[in-house]
C-alpha cells in the first residue's frame, strides 16, 4: 500500500517511447555559441530551483498529505518551495491524485495560464495509471496523455517524505536542465488536444493561443500541427471577441 | 438605424456580479466550487458546483467483491476515513449475522476515537487559516501527524488504514502501544490550554467568527444537519449516545453543546468533543488490556463470499456528522446496491448555500470549513 517510488524523468521518457509510437521525442538540448551563456544559464537554472511556487490546487485525495509536508512537521519551505495562489505566479502544477473529466478541463486551462518555466507533478497512483478507480466512468487515466508530466510520486498515498523526495528530484532536473518538459506541450502540441478531444469532444477549446505561443519561444516542430489542430482552427471562434465566442459555444450545444 | 434582428441585451443593474469562487482557491475546502452573485461584497446568491470529484463510488463498489470494497471505502471522506470502514463492516455484518469479538469492538472504538481527534484538529486548524491565523493550522496540522504516527503502528497506514474486516480488525494492538497513545493523550490535553491562548479565546477569532453563518435550530434539522454542527445549535443530539453502536453503551462521556449556532460555537463544540475523545480513549486504555479473546470472528473465504440476501442501514457518528450505509445483498459474492448517507452532502450544498447569503465575500471560506464540510464525500 504505502510502498513509494520516485519515478525520474528518464524513466518516463523511455516509458512514453514504448507506449505512444506516434509522439516523436524531440532533442531540447541547443547548443549555445558563447561560453558564458552557458555559465549564465546555470546560474539562473540554480536560482530557479531554489525558488519554486507551488500551485495551491487540491485535486484529489493525495493532498491530505500536503498539509503535513509543508507545515511544521516536514516543511517544504526549507527547500525554497512555498504554495502560491494564482496559476500566474506558480511554477509547479501538484496534480494530487485522480482527476476527473471535470477537473481535467479546469487543470488544462490553468497549466496553460502558467507561466513558462513550468513543471508538472504527478502524486498518486491514480494519476499514473487509474490506481484504485481503473474501471470508473468518470476519471481521466493517465495523466501524460493530456499533459506532459515532470516528475511521478506514485503511491496510494505518497507520504510526505516521499513527496520532499520527488521534489527533490524535480529540484537536481532543473539544476542539470533536464527539466523541460513543458516545451514537449508546444514540440507535441497535436498529440496532447488530440487525447483532450477524444475526451471534451470536437469543440473543446482554451481561451490560451497555444500555437502562436509555441511560434513565439521558437518551439513549431512538425509535431506541433497537425489534424487535431486543423479541427480546432477549423471550429475556434476567433479569440478577440470573447463575448461572440460564448454566444456561439451556447448556440453549438 | 438598427438592424432588423437588432435586440438590446439585458445587463444585470451594474453593482451586482457574478464571481466564480472556486475550485482552485485556498479559501476552499478542497476541489470544490461557488457561484456566488455579489453586491459590493455582500452575497446575494451563492450556487454550489459540485462534481470535481466525483469517481461513482457506488457504482464502482457493485463491480467488486465485498471484501475488496474495504479498501475503496475510506477514499470516500479523506480527512476522516475510519468511520468509513467501520460503517461498511457493521453493514455486512448485519447483513450475514456476524457476532463481532468484544476486543473487536473496543479496538474499533479506540480507533473511531483517535480518528476524530484527528478530523477535529484538521478542522479548526483550517478554520483558523480563513482567518489569517496560520500558527493554529501549522500547530493543528503537526499535533495531527502524532495521531497518524499511532494509526501507522496499529495498521501499517498514515491515513487510510484498511484495517477493519467484516468480523474484526485485522491485527492486535501491538505491544506497548496503550502506553504511547496515553502519553500522546497527555501531550494532546497539554497542548489544549495553548490552543485556547492562540486560537479559541483569540479576539480576532472571536469577532470574526462569532454572529456569522448563524442557524437556529428548527432550520437545522429542517436542512439535515447533523453532528457538530447541530449539536452548535444547542440540541444534545449523538448516535453514539442516541442510537449506540459498538460498546459506545459501556462508555461514559458527555455531549458537548453550544447555544448560538454560528461559526464560533460550531468550533468550541468542536474543541469541547476533543476533551471528550480524550475521556473515551482514556477508558479504552484501561479497558482493553483486562478484555481478552480473539480480534475478529472467522468469515468464509473472503474472495468467494456469498453474503446472504438481506439489506441494513447501519450509521456511525463520524467527526462531521451522521454517516450511515444502505447495503443491499441479493446473495452474490459482490453488493447488490450500496448508497452512502454522508453527513458533508446536507453541510456543503444546501445549508451552505443557504447560510452564505446574507454574509460577506470573505466569510464564505469559513462558513464552510466552520460546517467542516468534505467536498470528496459530497461528490462522491
Ligand atoms: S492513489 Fe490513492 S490516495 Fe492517491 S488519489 Fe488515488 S486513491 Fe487517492
Amino acid at each position: 500500500m504505502s510502498k513509494n517510488k520516485t519515478l525520474t524523468k528518464k524513466d518516463q521518457m523511455q516509458q512514453d517511447k514504448a507506449q505512444d509510437g506516434q509522439q516523436m521525442l524531440v532533442d531540447f538540448t541547443r547548443p549555445r555559441t558563447n561560453p558564458m551563456a552557458n555559465v549564465f544559464d546555470g546560474l539562473v537554472r540554480f536560482c530557479q530551483s531554489r525558488s519554486m511556487f507551488m500551485l495551491h490546487y487540491c485535486t484529489g485525495c493525495g493532498a491530505i498529505e500536503l498539509p503535513p509536508a509543508m507545515t511544521s512537521r516536514f516543511d517544504m519551505e526549507r527547500l525554497g518551495i512555498q504554495p502560491m495562489v494564482t496559476p500566474r505566479q506558480a511554477d509547479i502544477l501538484l496534480i494530487t491524485g485522480y482527476v476527473s473529466v471535470k477537473t481535467l478541463k479546469r487543470i488544462i486551462l490553468t497549466y496553460e495560464q502558467m507561466a513558462a518555466p513550468k513543471y508538472v507533478i504527478g502524486i498518486c497512483s491514480c494519476t499514473v495509471n487509474g490506481g484504485m478507480y481503473w474501471q470508473s466512468y468518470a476519471t481521466a487515466k493517465v495523466l501524460r496523455e493530456y499533459l506532459p508530466v515532470d516528475i511521478y510520486i506514485a503511491g496510494c498515498m505518497p507520504r510526505p517524505e516521499a513527496i520532499i523526495e520527488g521534489l527533490q528530484v524535480l529540484m537536481d532536473d532543473i539544476k542539470t536542465g533536464r527539466a523541460e518538459n513543458w516545451k514537449r506541450y508546444f514540440q507535441n502540441y497535436d498529440y496532447y488536444l488530440g487525447n483532450q478531444q477524444k475526451l471534451f469532444g470536437d469543440h473543446w477549446q482554451t481561451p490560451t493561443d497555444i500555437i502562436s505561443e509555441a511560434r513565439h519561444y521558437d518551439l513549431i516542430t512538425e509535431n506541433t500541427l497537425g489534424k487535431h489542430t486543423a479541427l480546432l482552427e477549423k471550429h475556434q471562434a476567433p479569440l478577440q471577441a470573447l463575448e461572440m465566442t460564448l454566444q456561439q459555444n451556447r448556440e453549438r450545444v | 438605424m438598427r438592424p432588423e434582428n437588432y435586440e438590446a441585451r439585458k445587463h444585470p443593474p451594474s453593482n451586482e456580479f457574478e464571481l466564480n469562487f472556486g475550485p482552485n482557491h485556498p479559501g476552499i475546502e478542497g476541489n470544490y466550487a461557488f457561484k456566488v452573485k455579489l453586491n459590493g461584497d455582500e452575497v446575494l446568491e451563492a450556487k454550489a458546483d459540485a462534481g470535481y470529484l466525483h469517481r461513482g463510488f457506488e457504482k464502482l463498489m457493485e463491480g467488486r467483491l465485498w471484501i475488496q470494497n474495504i479498501a475503496l471505502v475510506p477514499r470516500i471522506c479523506v480527512p476522516d476515513p475510519v468511520p468509513m470502514e467501520v460503517c461498511y463492516s457493521l453493514a455486512i455484518e448485519e447483513i450475514a449475522g456476524l457476532e463481532v469479538p468484544e476486543r473487536a469492538q473496543w479496538i474499533r472504538v479506540m480507533q473511531l476515537e483517535m480518528s476524530r481527534l484527528a478530523a477535529h484538529l484538521f478542522a479548526f486548524g483550517g478554520h483558523a487559516a480563513t482567518c489569517g491565523m496560520y500558527t493554529t493550522m501549522f500547530w493543528g496540522v503537526a499535533d495531527r501527524d502524532l495521531i497518524l504516527d499511532r494509526f501507522e503502528e496499529l495498521t501499517g497506514g498514515r491515513v487510510y488504514s484498511i484495517y477493519n474486516i467484516p468480523g474484526g480488525v485485522r491485527r492486535d494492538v501491538p505491544t506497548g502501544f496503550l502506553e504511547r497513545l496515553g502519553s500522546l493523550l497527555d501531550y494532546l490535553e497539554s497542548r489544549l490550554p495553548d490552543y485556547d491562548n492562540l486560537f479559541f479565546t483569540n479576539q480576532i477569532f472571536i469577532r470574526r467568527a462569532r454572529d456569522v453563518g448563524v442557524m437556529s435550530q428548527e432550520q437545522a434539522l429542517k436542512w439535515g444537519v447533523t453532528g457538530p454542527n447541530l449539536r452548535a445549535t444547542g440540541l444534545a443530539f449523538d448516535v453514539r449516545r442516541d442510537d449506540p453502536y459498538l460498546v459506545y453503551d459501556q462508555i461514559d462521556f458527555d455531549i458537548p453543546t453550544e447555544p448560538g449556532g454560528d461559526c464560533l460555537s460550531r468550533n468550541l463544540v468542536r474543541r469541547s468533543e476533543l476533551l471528550q475523545s480524550i475521556r473515551i480513549l482514556r477508558q479504552v486504555i484501561e479497558r482493553l488490556p483486562s478484555i481478552k479473546g480473539p480480534i475478529r470472528c472467522p468469515i468464509p473465504n473472503p474472495l468467494a463470499w456469498n453474503v446472504p440476501v438481506g439489506e441494513s442501514y447501519p450509521r456511525v457518528e463520524s467527526s462531521k456528522g451522521e454517516l450511515a450505509y444502505y447495503v443491499v445483498s441479493n446473495g452474490g459474492d459482490k453488493p447488490y446496491r450500496v448508497h452512502v448517507r454522508g453527513p458533508s452532502s446536507m453541510h456543503a450544498v444546501q445549508v451552505l448555500e443557504k447560510l452564505a447569503v446574507g454574509s460577506r465575500l470573505e466569510d464564505i471560506a469559513q462558513i464552510m470549513f466552520s460546517l467542516d464540510a468534505c467536498p470528496p464525500e459530497v461528490d462522491r
